[in-house]
């Protein structure tokens, strides 16, 4: 039995936030049925890669709610679901006759989940937003970068995913509340909040000191410690990763280059965070003639923190761990092909969460959902499909 | 009014890597108390603090992932105080650790010690790289899990080193997945009867975040690479005003923000009609976004991003963390949350709910506990008398 199961998600989600979101309740077993446009926007192949890593696992149906037909039907939906979530505009799902109060009438206890990019109160209530947007204003972009260097930032949207993830949880939260009280509720998610949370102590401090935040490179947000950072190992574009904070951790990283001459001028954590200039010079003497796999395995060996800067291909093809882990998995499609796909991001010794199923086609499960869920016969559903209202 | 998770017990022995996890779930109500060693845990001593003067009681790491917990002092590496914390853990729903794997185990403390007396009892755990496999054992830190989750790789510029993220993205990922992971549980345990565990990895937590990086090789082959602040999508890219960066984006309107560039006498080739396919915008990122800088350089970021979003055009000031302490959005939603901390005579403005409920909301129950502060109420609940207390206090457990 997994920890979801019996629970319905009616999900409005698009892109990436909300969809990430949503496959995490739906590797946790919940029902979750995504309602998408004729046109719906997607990356590619719907069945794995990316969208298949977004929609595994979740039922697709194709409806038009800007036709009066399409939207009451949307509702009927609505009132057997227990979930139901969006990441459009604040004002969309309210144009459309679905804001929380709607749904309430529905469904008195509905949870109602909208990620929208600022909230659904204050000035910018309105304005919009991607993932790359709302690291800017957040300070990531800014501060992502060499000291004194120009701004780089993520190379992608994480924000995206530190939203979807945060959702998931608001949801489980809110479904514990149900449980307990009998009562539903609205959450009320702002990206541009949720990844404004985990900016961690950083804004904290700047709360307390009234100072200016400076980017700090790849030094440590965390102990005190050098050496600290990526170095460059031999080929292409290989680097190592490595953490060194205590005197205990110097001795065996010391020990794990054969204790070079040089490594005794560093002895302390506070000679190697003055000179770290030199001392990082000096690792990168060490790991340049490296193979970055070798040279982390020397480290680790000796019980220093140290980790290959993996690409693509490292992650999903060439780290054991992750393999071993089962992180990646293959899922058969109807079709008789087999994509791989992201698994669930943790492990239930008992009840583990599992891929459902591969991404669904646009509108694959319309008429399974409506002839399981509001009893229409297929005659209705093909009347339906003639005047434009699902897909 | 009560938090959504009222009622549910935590323990949580966890140091930076897994101290977001009982967190979130303490500002969502749950009782979250926190173990720490009797010198204090790893957290008070890492900075910055308060006046920049180092003491267990005053570091802004600490305090940023402890609110709503209490504290408790314990010594679990010794007989007697493995022994409190099998009794600690007999009437909690969830103990969150970050010990090494076996370690716990090895102190009489392990999921199925704990389970024998209480089988309802979550244990979750994380670790660099999660309870099994040919890594288990190997040391991490939250750069070695960014590094090899596969996020450092692509951010940073496109001749420059690869470049981790700002906050220790890999210890909050750990920390979500684990908070979502432990309801999960808590959610079968009402099927079942029985808790489990929960195993989380730094270095998974961050492969679960990467977006595109395994989609793309899995569907195309093809390895994400760094390309400084241009967004895989081609759709976005820090451009310089007057008085500071912002970010360009090319899928809003596009109708709108051309014209806006046109009446400006900026346009260059923009207003043909090709540039009107998203994926023309897309293909030609270079150059389209090379003529937007040349035109967002008349403008200042605050001209530009108002101009932009009146158009429904999603721009944005780059800008650091502190401008949120001064954004009037964040004000008018109450983002920052005051709460005072008498010893010092200060209020703090910690920073916010990732998420508003309505109906139970998100809230800082307390300051973060000072240092063995609720060790009577919370030894005294598993009946451990005043006299006890002392003596273990004595014996340097508690």
């Amino acid at each position: 039995m997994l920890p979801l199961a019996g629970v319905r998600v009616l999900d409005f989600t698009w892109v990436v936030a909300g969809p990430v979101a949503t496959r995490i309740l739906a590797d946790l077993g919940a029902d979750v049925i995504k309602v998408e446009r004729r046109n719906a926007m997607d990356f590619g192949d719907r069945r794995g890669g990316l969208s298949g890593t977004l929609m595994r696992g979740k039922r697709s149906v194709v409806l038009d709610v800007n036709r009066p037909r399409g939207l009451e039907l949307a509702r009927r939906l609505a009132a057997v679901s227990d979930v139901v979530i969006d990441n459009f505009s604040a004002r969309v799902m309210s144009n459309l006759g679905l804001a929380y109060e709607d749904l309430c009438r529905l469904k008195p206890d509905v949870i109602c989940v909208r990620m929208t990019g600022f909230g659904l109160t204050g000035p910018d209530r309105d304005h919009v937003s991607y993932g790359p947007t709302l690291q800017a204003l957040t300070g990531y972009t800014l501060l992502m970068a060499e000291p004194s260097g120009p701004p780089a930032g993520f190379g992608y949207s994480y924000s995206d995913l530190a939203g979807g993830n945060l959702g998931a949880l608001a949801v489980l939260a809110a479904l514990w509340h149900r449980r307990r009280t009998g009562r539903g509720q609205l959450v009320d998610l702002a990206q541009l909040e949720a990844v404004a949370s985990l900016l961690g102590p950083t804004l904290l401090a700047r709360a307390l000191d009234g100072g200016t935040s400076a980017p700090v490179g790849n030094a440590s947000q965390e102990e005190p410690g050098a050496p600290h950072g990526v170095y460059p190992c031999a080929g292409d574009d290989r680097w190592l990763a490595i953490t060194v904070f205590s005197d205990d951790d110097w001795t065996r990283f010391a020990h794990a280059l054969g204790d070079p001459e040089w490594t005794t001028r560093f002895g302390t954590r506070a000679a190697r965070i003055e000179h770290s200039a030199e001392l990082d010079a000096l690792v990168a003497a060490w790991t340049r003639t490296r193979v970055a796999e070798e040279a982390m395995a020397v480290l680790q060996t000796a019980g220093v923190a140290a980790g290959v800067v993996a690409n693509a291909e490292d992650v999903c093809a060439r780290d054991p761990q992750l393999a071993a882990r089962g992180h990646f998995v293959d899922v058969p499609t109807p079709e008789g092909r087999t994509v791989r796909i992201d698994g669930p991001p943790f492990v239930l010794s008992e009840t583990p969460a599992r891929v459902g199923g591969p991404g669904p086609l646009l509108g694959e499960h319309t008429d399974e959902v409506l002839g399981e869920l509001l009893g229409l016969r297929s005659e209705e559903i093909a009347e339906l499909r003639a005047v434009g209202a699902v897909g | 009014m009560a938090g959504a998770l009222a009622g549910l017990r935590i323990l949580d022995l966890a140091d930076q890597t897994g101290a977001l996890a009982g967190k979130l779930l303490a500002d969502l109500g749950a009782d979250v108390v926190l173990v720490e060693p009797p010198g204090g845990g790893r957290l008070r001593a890492i900075p910055p603090f308060w006046q920049g003067l180092p003491h267990p009681e005053r570091s802004l790491f600490f305090w940023f992932y402890n609110t709503s917990k209490r504290g408790i002092t314990l010594d679990i590496t010794r007989r007697a105080g493995a022994a409190l914390l099998r009794r600690l853990a007999g009437d909690a729903d969830v103990l969150i650790e970050t010990e090494p794997p076996g370690r716990l185990a090895a102190l009489g403390c392990g999921p199925d010690a704990l389970r024998a007396t209480n089988p309802r009892l979550t244990v979750a755990s994380i670790t660099p790289f999660g309870q099994r496999g040919p890594y288990r054992d190997w040391r991490g830190s939250d750069t070695v899990a960014e590094a090899m989750g596969g996020m450092l790789f692509v951010n940073g510029h496109k001749d420059g080193p690869p470049l981790r993220a700002l906050g220790l993205q890999a210890y909050h990922q750990a920390g979500v997945f684990a908070a979502v992971g432990v309801l999960a549980a808590l959610f079968a345990r009402e099927q079942t009867g029985r808790g489990q565990d929960v195993d989380v990895s730094l270095q998974a937590a961050v492969a679960a975040a990467l977006e595109h990086v395994p989609g793309l090789w899995h569907q195309h082959g093809t390895a994400a690479t760094r390309q400084g602040t241009l967004h895989w999508t081609r759709y976005f890219r820090v451009g310089r005003c007057l008085d500071g960066w912002v970010m360009h984006c090319t899928v809003g309107d596009w109708t709108s923000l051309v014209e806006w560039v046109k009446a400006d006498g900026m346009a260059a080739d923009l207003g043909d009609p090709a540039w009107e396919d998203v994926r023309h915008r897309a293909t030609g990122a270079e150059h389209l976004f090379d003529v937007l800088d040349a035109w967002a350089a008349r403008y200042t970021v605050e001209e530009l991003v108002s101009g932009a979003q009146l158009r429904r055009i999603p721009y944005a000031a780059v800008r650091a963390p502190e401008a949120l302490l001064r954004d009037p959005h964040l004000a008018d939603r109450s983002f920052f949350v005051p709460i005072e901390h008498p010893e010092l005579g200060l209020t703090v403005p910690y920073p916010g709910p990732p998420f508003h409920l309505t109906d139970a909301p998100w809230r800082i129950a307390r300051r973060p506990p000072l240092l063995g502060e609720h060790n009577a109420e919370v030894y005294g609940r598993i009946g451990v008398a005043d006299a006890e207390l002392a003596t273990l206090r004595q014996e340097g457990i508690v």
